[in-house]
């Protein structure tokens, strides 16, 4: 590995992990969704620093350039990412769900209360 | 006789504006003793503003939430008000209330948890297209292989559940396209469900849900959705 090449590794994992933290501070991530991230980033330096993990790790796994293997192990952890997004998501969605629900069933409720109570609507539709 | 039971039918709405008010109108006239909730899924045109005007009992869902999500709510509601039999009806004139109390008794006299309003009993009425039923007799060959009870109308939306078969669909309950998965869970789960015949209608007017273009995405997605069904199930089923 050039140390151009080597240079500009540490560079990125650092102002990866940089944005990560920036992030975090600033409260536009929560901890829990920034844990997968922070891995990737601190291994991702690590390799940088010390590329005798990367000749280790790809003799290991018989990989023929070193830089192919940190390609893949990058490819793995976005996969890994991408998956717990999705999970995420679905969560989001069967909560939001919920939400909709307990919603509309309150919603009922208010209008039968304010009819019961006689207090005029804000919301007729207009004809 | 339990004259006293308290029923609720539940009509998913979802721009129905050419068959809902029918649709009411006809289940009062001929159920006045029971109760019924149409559930607007955050319709695009004038349903929202039809059933207000004609004074109905209905939820509006302020976002819309598919079939599943918007029956199940339904079901939530029913839950909630203490209901003992749930119906659930199409919002289009496809099912006919004079049909109601024939899916209702099964389960009123508690030999069912379910009872599903079926077509294919005594082939009366509208049969739905050939491709459907090819569809429909896969899906009903799915379910049989998958937890060995033998439904003829997987598909209907017409359908009577109990106290127990309305609290479980409130807390478990399919997304999409749901009838099909939730039979198979109700069976899986332990529930008794079973078949009545009645008479369908074709749809009065307005668009199906389903449209051919989607029925390959339909059958993909329920077959899987069957599946997992039937690998997540077992275990709930053995831990209680």
């Amino acid at each position: 590995m050039s140390d151009k090449f080597q240079a500009f590794m540490i560079l990125g994992a650092l102002v990866l992990l940089v944005i990560i933290f920036v992030l975090l501070k600033h409260g536009k991530m929560t901890v829990k969704y920034s844990l997968l991230w922070l891995c990737l980033s601190l291994v991702l330096l690590v390799f940088a620093l010390f590329p005798y993990v990367v000749y280790v790790l790809r003799d290991l796994m018989g990989v023929e350039m070193p830089v192919n293997l940190v390609f893949m192990l990058m490819f793995c952890f976005v996969l890994l990412v991408l998956l717990s997004l999705s999970i995420a998501i679905s969560q989001l969605a069967e909560k939001s769900k919920r939400l909709t629900q307990a919603n509309a069933i309150l919603e009922k409720r208010v209008r039968e209360l304010e009819k019961a109570l006689g207090t005029p609507t804000d919301n007729t539709p207009d004809h | 006789m339990q004259t006293k039971a308290k029923i609720l039918v539940l009509i998913p709405c979802y721009n129905e504006e050419a068959n809902i008010v029918k649709t009411v109108e006809r289940l009062r006239e001929l159920c006045p003793q029971v109760d019924y909730l149409v559930i607007n899924d955050c319709s695009t045109d004038r349903s929202a503003a039809l059933l207000k005007e004609h004074g109905y009992e209905y939820l509006d869902l302020p976002v819309n939430l598919g079939i599943g999500g918007g029956v199940q709510c339904g079901y939530v509601y029913a839950v909630a008000n203490d209901y003992d039999v749930t119906v659930q009806m199409d919002g289009d004139g496809q099912h006919d209330p004079a049909y109601l109390m024939d899916i209702v008794t099964p389960v009123l006299n508690g030999e069912l948890d379910m009872c599903i309003g079926s077509r294919f009993i005594r082939h009366e009425g509208f049969q739905t297209s050939f491709m459907r039923r090819v569809g429909i007799r896969f899906l009903s060959g799915m379910i049989f292989l998958l937890c060995g009870q033998r439904l003829l109308d997987v598909t209907s939306g017409f359908r009577a559940t109990g106290r127990a078969m309305t609290a479980y669909f409130a807390r478990n309950y399919a997304a999409d396209y749901p009838e099909p998965e939730s039979n198979l869970a109700a069976c899986l789960a332990g529930f008794r469900v079973g078949e009545a015949p009645v008479i369908m209608q074709e749809r009065q007017g307005g668009v199906s849900s389903i449209s051919s273009f989607k029925s390959a995405y339909y059958m993909i997605k329920v077959s899987l959705s069957l599946i997992i069904d039937r690998l997540s199930i077992k275990k709930i089923h053995y831990r209680s």
